[in-house]
């Protein structure tokens, strides 16, 4: 690939090692893997963006459920199509980083799970959850008597104002009592 | 754009007032307009504004969520917010700290260092340890579960480790200084011997009599690593009873467990990913099978419970049977080990090695057993697992019990040593026992699925699953052996380190090449307190052994001479000036033990209390939230049946005109 694009300036490589969670290493891998993803002609543009299909080849998130909506969720592309820019792409890793602390992680966790990103988890977010989980297709879901079950149960247990819905303070309740999620919510390239 | 999106959800309310007019439930409070305006709420929107202005390059300060910015020393790093924010953020603060003066804004940035040196610090540190890589590797491919097998597996390696330093400056150098090396004639030397521990070894550092001379430096540095060990056990099994504890019956989170953190985003494999996907499908069915398992349990009739409880004492009739049998199996491999006679030296060897076998054998065989047993017990799969496992616990530390037992009580001219050599044995035996499960059994069965995959054999066999606990078990009772071990065979540690590294790569091996994983979701904490607990009853096993044999301990050949374990310490005080025995006299003398005693009692007291304290606010706390939810759902729920109201009045108006 070409070597000469993926020059990193030290002022910049320096100031993502203070806002991310990343050491120099993995900033500089990710720039690699990066420049690896973008089309030729996009280099030499101010801000380049790698469309959302792109970033799904990646090995780290082929088979992961989530991995449109976590596109989603990094993105800050006007138009909500899931593109990265090199510093969003960072942001992803630096919440799914090792050292990342667990209010990030379940920060993002908790968007990643809003499909519908209205602020709450509401029954049809945790049927999509659950659907994600257990695989989408025909055979692999389970039966609609046993979604109700299973979401009347969540709600019971994590709903703790009782209005229906878990929020965000609500779900990061249920993940602050698990020292589980930090090492099982994690991507590393 | 506010207007556009408030009218629109106006729109919404009014068509479905229209579908279903008067009904209130006929829409969630969460979905109407004066939701989405309230501050909690209004957090999130602000801050998707934000993401989607930040790109013309306008810094609008004023846009960040106040809930987000509240802490201005917090890292930046730790803010939920995209990278220009930060940027942003960082420059606001950089203004505010030009603002507060020079003193502050020193101790601001002295701060920011401090903790940069840290978060350095504590890299360096995670930086050494090892297999990195590998554990990721494993990770992606089999989930956190199996990693978490081996990240057990290097901490022992690291304890084993530390334990080894301190016998090298405790007990090792000071012999080796007070010990010439003529005194160690190396005649004999065969390889029997290593297997043996006998010969050439006898004499050697392997073993505790050959430390004579140097009782008080033995004796701390034991008791430093005994110490040290129980510690560090205690201190991790805390932390995972913490979480057991909150996990348990006060905040019952079961299901919820099971969707938030359900997958595993480390998985990369698709294989493992699909195999992950059928996991939780199954561990979801398997708890509605539960709730509905337990209604059934309550709806059973007097004659199936009492020919249940029939079947289950037989059951457990079994089960002690079997236990008493292998006791009793161990003994007799025991006693046959013990006749002297001459044979070939492999049949001397086979004989020597009767006891490690039929431990081994006994542990490889019987936890299957058990397994099959609790199937027909008619429990749930998650007690029929813990039922097994806490068996298998049971048989494996009662058959180490049972050989330490017999050990102790034959009497032998130098019964440490002999003590030391058994567990030596153990050890080495345990390695060979593993080595030859990997490459003569799992491996054999898994080329023989790849040859042959249609064959009947092959799939009789099928492919080895790696079960966690059992493996996690096999390790403890390693642990348990070093520890039990460590006082009359001193090197012990650093041979099962050495011992353990291999385990290591031998596993690494059997994972990666031979193994599917486990057709069971394992949940790391919920495990790890049983495990830790397991390693606290071999490292009480360890002591209770060695507080026994201290006092009945007559003729020893080690650092003791004639003395017991106590004797020396008096000895020891008697020569030391007299100001520090007059000290140490006062700790154990029964006034300072009372204070101490009754310190204790208060400070206990103390935190129960507290405890008690907090878990009642935790329920007023949650009694409060929800109550102020079903305020703001009523009022909710009032504003939008007056903007109702107001809405059709205005339309009746209209059509009035």
């Amino acid at each position: 690939m070409g070597t000469k694009a993926s020059k990193l300036p030290k002022d910049l490589l320096s100031e993502y090692q203070e806002l991310t969670f990343l050491t120099k290493q993995e900033i500089l891998l990710a720039h690699k893997r990066y420049n690896e993803l973008l089309a030729g002609e996009d280099r030499h543009l101010p801000s380049p963006r790698v469309p959302m299909s792109k970033i799904l080849t990646l090995p780290e998130l082929k088979s992961n459920p989530f991995r449109k909506r976590i596109c989603y969720v990094f993105s800050t592309s006007e138009l909500r199509d899931g593109s990265l820019t090199f510093e969003d792409f960072l942001d992803l890793l630096s919440a799914f980083s090792d050292s990342a602390t667990l209010e990030i992680k379940s920060h993002y966790a908790f968007r990643i799970f809003d499909f519908d990103d209205d602020g709450t988890l509401d029954p049809g977010d945790l049927e999509m959850l659950v659907n994600c989980l257990t695989g989408d297709t025909e055979d692999t879901r389970l039966t609609p008597e046993e979604m109700r079950q299973l979401i009347n149960n969540i709600l019971e247990e994590s709903d703790i104002d009782k209005d229906g819905t878990v929020n965000l303070s609500e779900f990061q309740h249920v993940i602050s009592r698990s020292p589980d999620f930090v090492s099982s919510f994690k991507i590393v390239l | 754009m506010a207007d556009e999106q408030r009218s629109t959800s106006f729109q919404r309310l009014s068509s479905d007032s229209t579908v279903s007019t008067g009904s209130d439930d006929s829409y969630e409070y969460y979905q109407t307009d004066i939701y989405e305006q309230l501050p909690s709420t209004l957090t999130k929107r602000r801050w998707q504004q934000v993401e989607q202005t930040y790109e013309v390059g306008s810094c609008e300060y004023d846009l960040l969520p106040p809930s987000i910015d509240r802490d201005p020393h917090q890292p930046l790093n730790m803010l939920p917010l995209c990278m220009q924010e930060k940027r942003n953020l960082r420059d606001r603060r950089h203004q505010e700290r030009l603002r507060i003066g020079f003193w502050a804004s020193w101790r601001q940035s002295q701060q920011i260092a401090r903790r940069r040196l840290r978060e350095q610090v504590g890299r360096f540190f995670s930086g050494l340890l090892p297999w990195k890589h590998t554990l990721h590797k494993i990770e992606g491919r089999f989930g956190v579960g199996v990693k978490a097998y081996f990240v057990f597996l290097r901490y022992l390696i690291c304890l084993n480790l530390l334990n080894c330093a301190i016998i090298t400056g405790f007990v090792l150098v000071p012999s080796l200084y007070h010990k010439s090396w003529e005194d160690y004639k190396s005649d004999n030397k065969s390889i029997l011997h290593i297997f043996l521990g006998s010969g050439f070894l006898e004499g050697s550092p392997l073993f505790y009599g050959f430390y004579q001379k140097i009782p008080l430096f033995f004796h701390t540095g034991m008791g430093t690593i005994l110490f040290l060990s129980l510690i560090m056990i205690v201190r991790r099994m805390v932390v995972g009873y913490k979480h057991m504890w909150l996990m348990g019956k006060h905040f019952s989170l079961n299901v919820s467990y099971k969707v938030f953190y359900g997958w595993d985003f480390c998985i990369q494999d698709p294989q493992a990913a699909s195999l992950e996907h059928s996991f939780i499908r199954n561990e979801l069915k398997m708890d509605l099978e539960e709730q509905r398992f337990r209604q059934k349990v309550s709806e059973r009739s007097m004659k199936q419970w009492a020919c249940l409880y029939f079947l289950r004492g037989i059951l457990n009739f079994v089960v002690v049977v079997l236990l008493c049998g292998s006791f009793t199996l161990i003994y007799y491999a025991i006693i046959s080990a013990e006749k002297k006679e001459s044979f070939h030296w492999t049949v001397k060897l086979l004989m020597n090695y009767l006891p490690p076998i039929t431990i081994t054998v006994v542990n490889f065989l019987l936890p299957h057993v058990f397994s099959r047993i609790s199937m027909f017990e008619d429990y749930f799969l998650t007690t029929q697992l813990n039922l097994t496992l806490v068996r298998s616990i049971f048989l494996k530390l009662g058959t180490l019990a049972i050989y330490i037992i017999f050990i102790t009580i034959q009497n032998n001219t130098c019964a440490e040593n002999e003590f030391g050599k058994e567990m030596y044995k153990l050890t080495i035996f345990q390695l060979l026992a593993c080595f030859c499960n990997t490459f003569l059994i799992v491996y054999l069965k898994r080329l023989l699925a790849e040859k042959y995959p249609s064959s009947k054999l092959a799939r009789m066999i099928g492919i080895q699953e790696f079960v966690i606990p059992l493996n996690v078990l096999d390790l403890v009772y390693s642990q348990t052996v070093t520890w039990v071990g460590v006082f009359y065979c001193p090197l012990l540690p650093g041979i099962s380190t050495i011992k353990l590294l291999a385990i290591f790569y031998m596993k690494k091996f059997t994972v990666m090449r031979c193994c599917v994983p486990a057709q069971r979701l394992f949940r790391t904490s919920s495990s790890a307190v049983l495990f830790h607990f397991m390693l606290l009853l071999g490292l009480i096993m360890s002591f209770v052994t060695i507080g026994v044999n201290s006092i009945r301990s007559d003729a020893g050949c080690g650092p003791l001479g004639n003395d017991t374990m106590y004797s020396v310490m008096d000895k020891f005080v008697k020569t030391l000036p007299i100001s520090a025995q007059t000290t140490i006299s006062y700790i154990t003398s029964e006034a300072f033990i009372f204070a101490l005693i009754l310190a204790e009692i208060i400070i206990l007291t103390s935190f129960v209390s507290h405890g008690r304290a907090n878990r009642k606010t935790i329920e007023r706390l949650k009694d409060m939230l929800v109550m102020c939810s079903s305020d703001k759902r009523y009022l909710v729920k009032q504003h939008s049946t007056w903007l109702r109201q107001r809405y059709r009045s205005s339309e009746t108006e209209a059509l009035g005109k």
